[in-house]
């Protein structure tokens, strides 16, 4: 049996998921956009 | 609303088929899609015109006279002069009581829904309006002159009515919620309050103008006309009219202190659902660290809630703000702060959400009450039976528990979608580049999946 007790201690965590996922997103895609405008300036 | 025990939800579990939190990301996946598709269909502004058409003469004359005017501030009047009368005199029961229910039940959340569907539905019925109307038009009948008033100080805007927003909700959720350690919100208190207000909203009315304060300072006045900003009907020059929804919002945010209005909705509704479930160990934490710093037991737990309810207001303050801020990097950006005014109009679908998740199943079953044994026998002494019905009861059965959460998820997507559609919309007037408007999305996007989440992890936790 696995030690799950408490497990429902930390299910807020699978609310913020959703969260880390589109602010990850949005980082990845700004700087990727800036890196093309910084090469296509140079 | 923790003067019942059933505040939020029935007390059965729902017998869902997936975890509740897989809702949140399928809510999140719906706005991320939302997003895209606005993106790509979504090039022009839409919802600055108002598109106004009139109705028929007949509606506008048979529903704008005077007399009928008249006959809405007078019921708005006698129901306040009951629910006074009741709250002083009746039972101490806040279930049993008028007072409670038709204050914080009836009127709180009943004009909050029907304003967002039909318009400013509040403000015929609005008693204080009519009170003053009433004393200015006698004073210029005595006078042969309007009364002089004072300019109101515009820097103000509507922070009194932001201010004044949390002081209700402070009343009625830390003050009435006092952890069984004292009788918390009776309906003299409420009864007493109401008269206070009263007197402080007439004063108000009489050195600023009846209209000018409606506009700007009266919690009520403010609070219900945010949420008329999205309905389907409004008056103008006279005459009553259908207006293209959503589209009076996007001038409303123009005063000081709207933004506050909003997120002060936002936030107290967190509050009221987070102090019973996300937040309840915190806040026991809280309380006992002040108790055990001498801090006696009732002032503790009214200090707690009072610190966590700020709190909320800073946090959800602070999301917005990340909003804003994330729309500045966007190259052709206005200033921040008229992008902070520009996009609080956003926040306006999401109040609602917010609003009609944690309470409509609250409302369902206290109107019941509202309209069978409270208005048989409003003061709750079993000594009257107006109607009939002073026997009757709340059937909690016409709702389950699965509808409930249901209706909560469907109430928090299609909120965030508005608001997600609302700042797209607003966004191709500060960049006509549809590709830059979008891009400045981002970090809105963010915000609403935040508190999409945010809104769906309160209310499992609550619901148990």
């Amino acid at each position: 049996m696995l030690p799950l007790a408490h497990v429902g201690h930390y299910f807020w965590a699978f609310y913020l998921l959703p969260i880390l996922f589109v602010v990850i997103g949005i980082v990845r895609t700004t700087l990727s956009e800036k890196r093309r405008r910084d090469s296509g300036d140079d | 609303m923790s003067w019942l025990p059933l505040a939020h939800a029935l007390a059965s579990r729902q017998d869902l088929p997936v975890p509740a939190w897989l809702f949140a990301w399928g809510a999140s996946i719906v706005l991320i899609v939302s997003f895209f598709a606005l993106a790509a269909g979504w090039r022009k502004p839409r919802f600055e015109k108002e598109h106004w058409r009139p109705l028929g003469a007949g509606i506008s004359r048979a529903l704008l006279s005077r007399p009928a005017q008249a006959l809405c501030g007078l019921v708005g009047v006698f129901l306040l002069g009951v629910a006074v009368y009741a709250g002083l005199r009746g039972t101490e029961a806040p279930d049993r009581n008028f007072a409670t229910t038709f204050f914080f039940v009836t009127c709180w959340l009943g004009f909050a829904f029907f304003s967002a569907l039909l318009g400013d539905v509040f403000r015929p019925f609005n008693p204080w309006r009519a009170i003053a109307r009433t004393a200015g038009a006698g004073f210029r009948a005595i006078a042969g002159q309007r009364p002089a008033h004072l300019a109101y100080p515009e820097a103000l805007g509507r922070w009194p009515a932001a201010i004044g927003l949390m002081a209700v909700v402070w009343l009625e959720v830390v003050y009435g919620s006092t952890g069984g350690i004292a009788v918390g919100l009776d309906p003299a208190t409420v009864a007493t309050a109401a008269l206070v207000y009263s007197a402080y909203t007439l004063a108000m009315m009489g050195l600023f103008g009846t209209e000018e304060w409606c506009q700007r300072g009266e919690i009520f006045s403010v609070y219900f006309g945010m949420f008329s900003q999205l309905g389907w009907f409004g008056v103008k020059d006279g005459q009553l009219g259908r207006r293209r929804p959503l589209s009076v919002a996007t001038h409303w945010a123009t005063l000081p202190g709207s933004a506050a209005v909003v997120i002060a909705s936002i936030a107290t509704t967190s509050f009221d659902g987070a102090s019973e479930g996300a937040f309840k160990d915190w806040i026991e934490s809280t309380f006992d660290w002040l108790v055990d710093r001498g801090v006696g037991l009732l002032a503790a737990q009214r200090l707690t809630d009072t610190i966590f309810m700020l709190l909320c207001f800073g946090g959800v303050a602070l999301v917005y703000m990340l909003g804003v801020r994330g729309m500045r990097t966007i190259r052709g950006a206005p200033s921040l702060a008229k992008l902070r005014v520009g996009f609080a109009h956003t926040l306006i679908p999401i109040a609602l959400a917010y609003l009609v998740a944690h309470y409509f199943s609250f409302f369902v079953f206290q109107e019941q009450a509202q309209f069978t044994y409270l208005l048989s026998d409003p003061l709750g002494t079993a000594s009257t039976d107006l109607f009939g019905t002073a026997s009757a009861g709340v059937d909690y059965k016409v709702l389950s528990a699965n509808a409930i959460w249901y209706v909560q998820v469907g109430a928090l997507v299609v909120g965030h979608v508005i608001g997600l559609t609302l700042a797209h919309d607003r966004a191709l007037v500060y960049w006509p580049n549809y590709r830059e408007a979008s891009r400045s999305q981002y970090w809105m996007l963010a915000v609403m999946v935040a508190f999409t989440c945010f809104g769906l992890y309160l209310l499992s936790v609550s619901n148990g």
